[in-house]
């Protein structure tokens, strides 16, 4: 397994990837550095959790799913799913940090979280736990990644420290679930089912980003090994279009709950749906799944996904704020909210992040590598 | 120990905004960062449209969900019943903000409301984010008391840099108690019909507690469950309607 396998484009995902993450970490940085936060649009008469707080959603969701897509091999011993196992690791890794360098430049004092989180121990906070599991998480999957990169798949301590990252992921997406799901006073956000809504679209959204980033890797079918192009023909495409089917199932589920009830704050979602964003999610993700189900590739279907995804995350976090509560003349209506230049470059220097990790282990991590066949 | 709250009378109000102002002087607040705000809005459509007014402190509440949210703890509860921030432990992740089912909570760094940025006009030293020409209460970081520091997340006090000097054991804080003056929220202090009035919720004894049960006190969104230490006296029109489901309450 080596560089010359790769036949895709992961030079030129280098070169993008440093791009977005200079482009972008640097407009963000210095846009940070001399305006503070009031360089977004967010605000406490408006949008309290803005754009980075999407992209944190966003990138650590995906994580999750990636981690998903490997435990199938590594945890429940699918054997189909070893030829993108290390890759699947490696990305969750990647995507991680993306997820939480958002989720920094939108805290007020980062560096104090790492003390004043661990030394108060709020339990009752689902922020806490969901910080707590998340770096138990990263610990985790460091040290998994360094044990399957030197080559140890299927030692006992290897297994158990994937059976423990799988755990501990989806106790941490749980709890990320519960950070929205358990406010009571938003009640676009409310309810227990959030933290399975929330495993659904992150196993959805793994699934995206590991067939897009297999497809990159080799560039088309063609040049992919055999193992790999048939799990990419043959259960991938399968156990994406399922867990696709039931996630467009939920998202037509709580819009048709969201329209129909009387709560207050869930006047929103006659402007969700008044919105084309809320259509070309829907319709991406509709069009994907018929793709996926009729037996084509699933390149384009996972491209399709991530998009949609996107675009939901997005719906989620800001029509969950948009009823002003308690603000008299000061919104009247609907709170507008347009991520600012600087959010955008955050989610960009994301991007940058996620490319250039990614391009930087097909180069010099052997993501290919599986176990040794007995 | 007091647990002190606050009842506020609809029928008194009269929406003038005094307390507001009284409050922006007395905590250095700028426009759009009203730890005390009257809000406006319109109840109704033509031809029956009515213009309202309602005045909204912080509640204090008795389960406050923006202190149960916090990772930090830097939102607690003092053993006098008062919600307060430390500021040297926020890392201003607003959660708080999100979980607050009363929109009480203002995050500082943010664009200015009107123009000139007055926090550029009076530019703050060290972590203040800016430097008042005219400072009101002593700098207390650890209660979230004086001049909001950058990326922390901020809000009513009670005054707590007045109240927590008052004599232990004090029923009410009210003006027509000349010793204890000094003592009075400042919203309080300035209203000009008396519709406010502050006190020992724990003191059956005290001005709010009968308040509170002769003119049958009623409270913003009871069923949030945060049970605000804030009560609203509107022309008896809350008593025989159950705010709640009643039955079983949170410990
Ligand atoms: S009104 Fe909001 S900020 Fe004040 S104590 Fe209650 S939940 Fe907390
Ligand atoms: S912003 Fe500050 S006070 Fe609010 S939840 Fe976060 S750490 Fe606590």
């Amino acid at each position: 397994m080596s560089a010359q396998q790769v036949k895709g484009p992961v030079n030129a995902a280098m070169m993008a990837g440093v791009a977005a993450l200079v482009i972008g970490g640097g407009l963000a940085l210095a846009s940070l550095m001399s305006n503070g936060h009031a360089a977004f649009n967010t605000g406490s008469s408006g949008i309290t959790w803005g754009l980075p707080v999407v992209g944190y959603v966003f990138f650590v969701l995906t994580s999750t799913g990636l981690t998903f897509v490997a435990s199938l091999a590594m945890v429940f011993g699918i054997k189909e799913f070893y030829p993108v196992a290390k890759r699947c690791i490696w990305l969750a890794l990647v995507t991680l940090i993306a997820g939480f360098t958002c989720l920094a430049l939108e805290l007020g004092h980062p560096f104090r979280m790492l003390w004043a989180i661990p030394t108060s121990f709020q339990y009752l906070s689902p922020l806490n736990w969901m910080g707590l599991f998340y770096a138990a998480y990263m610990v985790l999957l460091l040290l998994k990644f360094q044990k399957i990169n030197g080559g140890d798949w299927n030692s006992s301590g290897s297994r158990m420290l994937g059976i423990a990252s799988f755990a501990s992921v989806v106790v941490a997406h749980g709890t990320l679930g519960g950070v929205f799901g358990a406010m009571a006073m938003r009640p676009m956000w409310y309810g227990p089912i959030i933290p399975l809504y929330f495993l659904l679209t992150a196993a959805v959204s793994g699934a995206a980003f590991a067939v897009l980033i297999t497809y990159l890797t080799y560039g088309n079918e063609s040049f992919m090994p055999a193992k790999v192009k048939n799990l990419m023909t043959g259960a991938m495409p399968k156990v994406f279009a399922a867990a696709l089917g039931i996630v467009i199932l939920a998202v037509v589920s709580r819009t048709i709950i969201g329209l129909w009830s009387n709560a207050d704050g869930l006047q929103v979602w006659d402007h969700v749906v008044a919105s084309p964003w809320y259509w070309i999610e829907l319709i991406l993700m509709i069009a994907a799944f018929v793709m996926l189900a009729k037996g084509g590739a699933p390149f384009f279907p996972s491209i399709m996904v991530i998009v949609s995804l996107f675009i939901g995350r997005y719906e989620f976090l800001i029509s969950g704020q948009a009823v002003p509560l308690f603000k008299g003349s000061w919104v009247t209506g609907l709170i507008d909210y347009v991520p600012s230049m600087t959010e955008w470059m955050i989610i960009l220097l994301a991007v940058g992040i996620v490319l250039a990790g990614w391009a930087f282990g097909e180069k010099s991590l052997n993501l290919a590598a599986e176990p040794a066949e007995k | 120990m007091a647990r002190w709250g606050m009842v506020i009378d609809l029928d008194k109000c009269t929406g003038c905004q005094a307390c507001s102002t009284a409050c922006q002087m007395e905590n250095n607040r700028l426009p759009g960062e009203n730890y005390q705000d009257v809000l406006y809005y319109t109840e109704g459509k033509q031809p029956t449209p009515v213009l309202k007014w309602f005045p909204r402190p912080c509640m204090h509440c008795e389960e406050p969900s923006c202190m149960h949210v916090c990772p930090t703890k830097a939102t607690f509860k003092t053993e006098d019943g008062v919600v307060l921030i430390d500021w040297n432990k926020c890392i201003g992740c607003k959660y708080c903000m999100i979980a607050c089912p009363y929109g009480v909570r203002f995050y500082t760094d943010e664009k200015p409301l009107v123009e000139p940025d007055i926090k550029s006009v009076f530019p703050g030293e060290g972590d203040l984010s800016w430097n008042p020409p005219y400072k009101g209460p002593q700098q207390d970081n650890a209660h979230g008391v004086g001049i909001q520091p950058h990326g922390v997340v901020s809000k009513c006090t009670f005054c707590y840099h007045k109240i927590s000097k008052a004599p232990k054991g004090i029923a009410d804080l009210s003006n027509d108690d000349a010793a204890n003056r000094e003592y009075v929220p400042a919203c309080v202090r300035t209203c000009a019909p008396t519709a406010r009035y502050f006190g020992d919720l724990d003191n059956p004894n005290s001005n709010v507690s009968r308040l509170i049960s002769d003119k049958r006190g009623v409270r913003l969104l009871d069923h949030t469950g945060n049970k605000p230490q804030v009560y609203y006296l509107s022309g008896g029109a809350g008593p025989a309607v159950p705010s709640g489901r009643g039955g079983a309450n949170k410990a």
